[in-house]
């Protein structure tokens, strides 16, 4: 507890609400004059309020992953300036320098001031469309250092007296294949903190400069003694788990093991990363922010998903990371394709809190993915870039099956139209379909995958950045595995290629098909245990085959019209026999 | 013989009513309880109250309902079983939807479900055709096929069918085919075509909205029907009957029939047209509504006299991809309760007492205290004048919850709690005013707060104080304003038409040809409903974006495009970018993605009743004076009963101002004028 002095607590909520408001509003504006697509329609952006130590006092929850890299960012602008004053505003994309999950996502902060005093920063992280580096968009899954991942900004002072620094602007225009959008998206940013910094500013003068900085304190406070509480509530113990990466890029069909050690004592909770496998050539590693961050997402699930979201929460847990591991690697180990990696980092969290929270039980999901296409539009003329990110099955629930066709985790991508796909680009979908049989057998059965057949109408540019593909989503309590994901160009043909789960440039040519499956969630509690009828459900939805009823779940169905309906005796026996072949 | 209006707003507790002779332009108004297994009882009821004052059934030449029958159906999953029939190959495209979850507590929800599909797979059939996105037909229908699917389908029961293929919007005909061989094969099934429903790109909001319409249209055009025989039977034959949509326009009987998903968000429709006609009588051209009832408060923005459009929204997590007033909603309303947590923090809403328990104060068993004890507690509320006396308040019961939930554990004495939490909830529903106003670039001092509903008039004057706005109106008949709404509307239909058009390679030709399908289509469906030449209005508007771009604005626009319009529209569009989004990209190529046309049917205009003073004293306005609370001070104030206020009465606050259907406070520093139409306008600061 801190000493500060009790803060009314009528003002307490009114300072609340409209903190919520002013990142709301930030938020708002950024969405609404950022220039990319990325920023606007994909809305991979978040804005926040900190404190002047630069933690998080209020987010926008767009991003999860993006609680952690304010604080990284912010430190970073105080570590390297003293002379921090009113007008300024400070640029910093450095993974290691600051907070950053990669290059491409830019932090911009301005600091607020109350009668002369530092009292707080309002930021906000965008994702750029590209900062430089060997491939579009500046993620490679084949770079091996964070000098193949595009320009990297440390903390550097962008405005001063709210005079732009042209020179960095320059220098970023030269750096990027699209400067103009990567200029607006900074300077949308930069509006944005404007307008964070004048409310947070109104709100100061309402209530006292002392009386708004306690209520940031309190608030802090309260999101980690709300956080102690849940976790005292919780059975004490040590439980370990791990998940593997299907490889980093670069030494292919490798995998990359995530390790965790939870050790629970009354309201103390410990995370150790120690055991996790050493830094990667390929740019799977990530950065310490985003290990806490990732754990922040799991115990938000797991306490409260309504909790007032603030960096407090972080205060109520304790990471251990080995320097040189893939959890916190040395500068200038590859970060950029973190997604996988972090997914894991969620789900080996999940798999050891299980133990402590059995009613909060889930198995694991897809991952996320994308694809790029690129090429020149013999139409227009013009180059092109084709941007889809997808989902596929989430994990199977205590109590209920995984959804499907979902993004997972801290995952939040929109799928893109494929009236806009075949408008826009030289391509052509044949199939998007849930995959039957793709989730986990289980009590509860694991959400399905998604299918997606395309053909190339133009020779392209392929790349793929996916997870899951070697090793399957786990999982859990007895519940089978998801089905993997996979990528094949031309199947069926002759010359049939499967590609590696990471792969830039892969070239394809006019009428060359490609069949992309996303993953199947996994399933939880044993497949026998599963209510028959609700197996007889899947099957007349199509989400399980005829097949695997009998083989995966052992029940015997007989077609009554166009339906199928249980047959309790055959079930009986089949059930009878499966557990008996799994016992010898 | 006279001639009468009647308009009825069926919410879930009460239908509320409104009567106006044309020819006097006296309005009267009613409210009856609800029935909700058969609204239509309701709604005779109250026909039968008009009779029952003389007017005989003939003489209502005009009815105009708002339903929530689709919007209940659905929320309840109580739609008919649907059908889907989709492109082979294409099923994914309604089980994945967005893919997304939406911003918030569902990233972090491990147990969240996007809302249960309302046709499932074993109800969609595949059927073999595709079009190109040029659309030509690159596989043509398989017409046995899909006899074959459709003699499945039947077998399953289902009472009506979704069809949406790729790229129908382009090239209708296998869509249209497809409907005629569902009719042949399953006799007497509804049918709804997402080429007809909303023509336009992004086929999963496509498929959803025509989902929707499959699902509830058999069942709005049952209750309607049913409905219009009871009118009938009831002797009132006027052709002039009318059901509220989302986009704030009347449709007939008929065309609502077809198309139920257009009424799914018509709820707050009539306050907001009522509001439009508020910018007429007051002069006020520039207002936020304000509509604050039991559970929730729902804020619109009327700009120059328009309402904000959106062209896509959601219900309960469903999209709908038609045109609807924009509105934000936020949980707060008389019902919302307050509580101290066992961290000590004091929690406002979202949880709402409901209407059962409700408030303390009711007597019905509650225990927590709402917002609504709140104001009690506070003197705002009369204990014995609520609803017109009907229904008398516990205030002992009001104090003791705040006591034990609130005062107590915060060491506060019960006022202070109860004004604390008042000032809590107002400053969320001043944050979702900022977010439709300020937020998107609108300066609040322009603009008025227009307040309705049971409890917007109890909050609003200091919301609009704490926002710096221009003041308040509390209109004549706040608590039946949206049935007072269906009395000003106009027929409204809108089209629309997806087909991407590259600017630089359209000429105004290409454009008009567009838009003059569109336009004789709905000159067509208003001269069909009885409107002529003269009474039918078109408006035309283009939906555009920089090449690539991910969303589209949407750009009204003069039709028929003459030479050089296209120029035009071009630096239109760059300038409409630049007030929305901060800049422009006039280098960057532009493409029309949609057309849109909106047919208007001009109902002959109501005039609502001016008043002339009469003369009456202030003073005998005055019911009685009475203790309130205000900015932490007991007060002494007036309260006035609104019939009684004469026009032109000028007073100010510390005040309150009760009537049969709502509760007006005026606080300190804020001045009532009573116009000729008898709003109350309300200024704030200086006098």
């Amino acid at each position: 507890m801190t000493s500060s002095p009790k803060v009314d607590a009528v003002e307490l909520e009114i300072i609340k609400a409209s903190l919520d408001g002013i990142v709301q509003e930030m938020q708002n504006s950024l969405f609404r004059t950022g220039y990319s697509t990325i920023v606007r329609e994909s809305q991979d952006a978040s804005c926040a309020i900190m404190n002047a130590a630069g933690d998080v006092v209020a987010q926008h929850v767009v991003l999860p992953l993006h609680i952690g890299s304010f604080p990284a960012c912010c430190q970073a602008v105080l570590r390297e300036y003293d002379d921090i004053a009113e007008g300024d505003a400070f640029l910093i994309n450095h993974p290691y320098e600051g907070g950053s999950p990669h290059a491409p996502d830019m932090c911009v902060l301005t600091p607020v001031f109350a009668n002369g005093e530092l009292i707080a920063f309002c930021a906000s992280i965008a994702h750029k469309s590209d900062i430089g580096g060997p491939v579009p968009g500046s993620c490679s899954g084949q770079a091996k250092e964070t000098f193949n991942e595009g320009l990297h900004l440390p903390a550097v002072r962008y405005q001063r007296a709210f005079e732009r620094n042209t020179e960095i602007e320059r220098i970023i225009a030269c750096n990027s294949r699209t400067p103009v959008l990567v200029l607006g998206d900074i300077r949308g940013q930069l509006g944005s903190s404007r307008l964070g910094e004048q409310r947070l500013g109104e709100l100061v003068r309402k209530f006292g400069k002392d009386k708004a900085l306690t209520s940031f304190e309190r608030l802090l406070d309260l999101a980690r003694i709300r956080m102690k509480a849940a976790i005292a509530e919780w059975n004490d113990g040590r439980y370990e788990a791990e998940r593997f990466v299907d490889d980093d890029g670069v030494r292919l069909n490798q995998p990359v093991r995530i390790h965790v050690i939870v050790e629970k004592r009354g309201d103390e909770i410990v995370f150790d990363f120690t055991g996790s496998d050493d830094q990667t050539q390929g740019p799977a590693n990530i950065r310490p922010p985003l290990v806490q961050a990732a754990i922040a997402y799991c115990l938000i699930a797991l306490v409260d998903p309504h909790i007032f979201i603030n960096s407090g929460l972080m205060r109520a847990f304790s990471v251990k990371t080995r320097e040189g591991s893939v959890m916190n690697p040395r500068f200038p180990a590859p970060v950029n394709t973190y997604n996988p990696t972090v997914h894991a980092t969620v789900e080996a969290v999940f798999a050891a809190l299980v133990n402590i929270v059995p009613s909060k039980a889930r198995a694991d999901g897809c991952g996320s993915r994308s694809i790029i296409l690129g090429g020149r539009s013999t139409k227009a003329g013009q180059s092109y870039v084709q941007y889809e990110i997808l989902g596929g099955g989430g994990g199977a629930r205590a109590s209920k099956d995984g959804a499907s066709g979902t993004s997972v985790n801290q995952s939040n991508a929109k799928i893109a139209p494929i009236e806009i796909i075949e408008s826009e680009f030289p391509t052509r979908v044949l199939r998007f379909e849930l995959i039957p049989d793709s989730g986990g057998a289980g009590a509860f059965r694991g959400g399905l995958g998604i299918r997606r057949e395309y053909v190339n109408l133009q020779d392209a540019r392929f790349s793929i950045r996916s997870t899951k593909h070697i090793i399957a989503p786990n999982g859990a309590a007895g519940g089978g595995t998801g089905r993997t994901g996979d990528i094949v160009v031309n199947p069926g043909r002759e010359d049939e290629k499967r590609l590696p789960t990471r792969y830039a440039d892969y070239p394809l040519k006019a009428a060359d098909t490609f069949n992309l499956d996303t993953p199947g969630g996994g399933g939880l509690g044993h497949a026998l245990a599963r209510d028959p009828q609700r197996v007889a459900d899947d099957v007349n939805e199509g989400y399980v085959t005829l097949e695997a009823a009998t083989t995966s779940y052992g029940v015997a169905l007989v077609r009554t019209g166009r339906k199928f309906e249980v047959e309790p005796a055959g079930t009986e026996q089949l059930r009878a026999r499966l557990k008996a072949a799994h016992a010898s | 013989m006279a001639h009468y209006r009647l308009t009825v707003d069926t919410g879930g507790t009460f239908s509320d009513f409104v009567y106006v002779n044309d020819d006097t332009r006296e309005v009267s108004i009613a409210k009856i309880p609800s029935t909700p297994d058969d609204p239509s009882r309701a709604i005779l009821a109250g026909v039968e109250e008009l009779i029952a004052k003389g007017v005989t059934p003939d003489e209502i030449g005009f009815f105009c309902h708002g339903t929530t029958v689709g919007t209940n159906a659905l929320l309840e999953g109580k739609g008919v079983r649907t059908g889907l029939l989709v492109t082979k190959g294409f099923r994914g495209i309604y089980e994945v939807g967005e893919q997304s979850r939406p911003h918030g507590p569902a990233i972090f929800d491990i147990m969240y479900d996007k809302p249960a599909m309302l046709a499932p797979p074993s109800r969609t059939g595949e059927v073999v055709e595709r079009v190109s996105f040029e659309g030509e037909v690159l596989l043509p229908l398989d017409e046995d096929a899909l006899r074959q699917t459709l003699r499945e389908l039947r077998e399953e029961d289902v009472q009506s069918i979704a069809i949406c293929f790729l790229f129908s919007f382009l090239a209708p005909q296998h869509e249209q085919r497809a409907r005629e061989i569902v009719e042949e094969e399953i006799p007497g099934c509804g049918v709804s075509i997402s080429s007809e429903i909303v023509p336009q790109i992004r086929e999963y909001y496509r498929l959803s909205t025509t989902v929707i319409n499959a699902y509830l249209q058999p069942i709005l055009a049952r209750y309607i029907a049913n409905l219009d025989q009871r009118l009938k039977d009831a002797g009132v034959t006027t052709r002039q009957k009318y059901i509220m949509q989302s986009n704030g326009g009347m449709a007939t009987f008929e065309a609502t029939a077809k198309k139920a998903v257009a009424t799914v968000l018509s709820g707050p429709a009539g306050g907001i047209t009522a509001s439009v006609y508020a910018c007429r009588t007051t002069g006020f051209q520039n207002l936020i509504t304000f509509d604050m009832g039991g559970t929730s408060c729902d804020v619109a923005l009327i700009k120059d006299g328009q309402p904000s459009i959106a062209n896509r929204g959601k219900v309960e997590g469903r999209d709908v991809a038609l045109p609807m007033i924009e509105i934000n909603t936020v949980s707060a309303g008389g019902g919302t309760l307050a509580h101290v947590d066992r961290f000590g923090e004091l929690i406002v809403g979202p949880q709402s007492a409901g209407a059962q328990p409700g408030p303390a104060c009711y007597g019905r068993g509650g225990t927590q205290p709402t917002i609504t004890d709140c104001n009690l507690v506070l003197g705002y509320l009369s204990p014995n004048n609520f609803l017109g006396g009907k229904m008398r308040l516990d205030a002992q019961a009001s104090q003791d919850a705040i006591n034990n939930a609130v005062a107590k554990p915060l060491d506060m004495q019960a006022q202070d709690a109860a004004e604390g939490v008042v000032r809590i909830i107002n400053v969320k529903m001043q944050e979702a005013i900022k977010a439709i106003s300020t937020m998107r670039g609108h300066d609040l001092r322009d603009f008025m707060l227009l307040a309705f509903g049971g409890a917007g008039p109890l909050h609003a004057g200091p919301i609009a104080a704490e926002l710096g706005m221009a003041g308040v109106i509390v209109p004549l008949y706040p608590g039946v304003y949206s049935a007072m709404g269906l009395v000003m509307s106009d027929v409204k239909h809108d089209y629309v038409r997806s087909r991407l058009t590259a600017l630089s390679r359209a000429d105004e030709g290409d454009v008009n040809a567009v838009l003059e399908e569109l336009a004789s289509q709905a000159r067509k469906d208003l001269a069909e409903e009885g409107f002529s030449h003269d009474k039918a209005e078109i408006e035309y508007a283009l939906d555009m974006r920089y090449a690539g771009q991910g969303y589209e604005i949407t750009l009204p626009c003069n039709a028929p495009l003459a030479p050089g319009g296209l120029a035009q529209l071009r630096s239109a569009f760059d300038e409409e970018h630049r007030k929305m989004f901060g800049h422009t990209a006039p280098q960057e190529p532009v493409e029309i993605i949609s057309y849109r046309v909106r047919g208007i049917g001009r109902v002959p205009p109501v005039e609502l009743p001016k008043f002339a003073p009469t003369g009456a004293p202030l003073a005998g306005a005055i019911r009685e004076m009475r203790i309130a609370r205000f900015n932490g001070a007991s007060v002494e104030c007036p309260v006035y009963q609104r019939e009684l206020l004469d026009v032109g009465a000028v007073f100010s606050g510390p005040a309150i101002v009760d009537q049969l259907d709502c509760t007006s406070v005026i606080p300190p520093g804020q001045h009532v004028r009573v116009d000729e139409y008898r709003n109350m306008i309300i200024t704030i600061g200086a006098a």
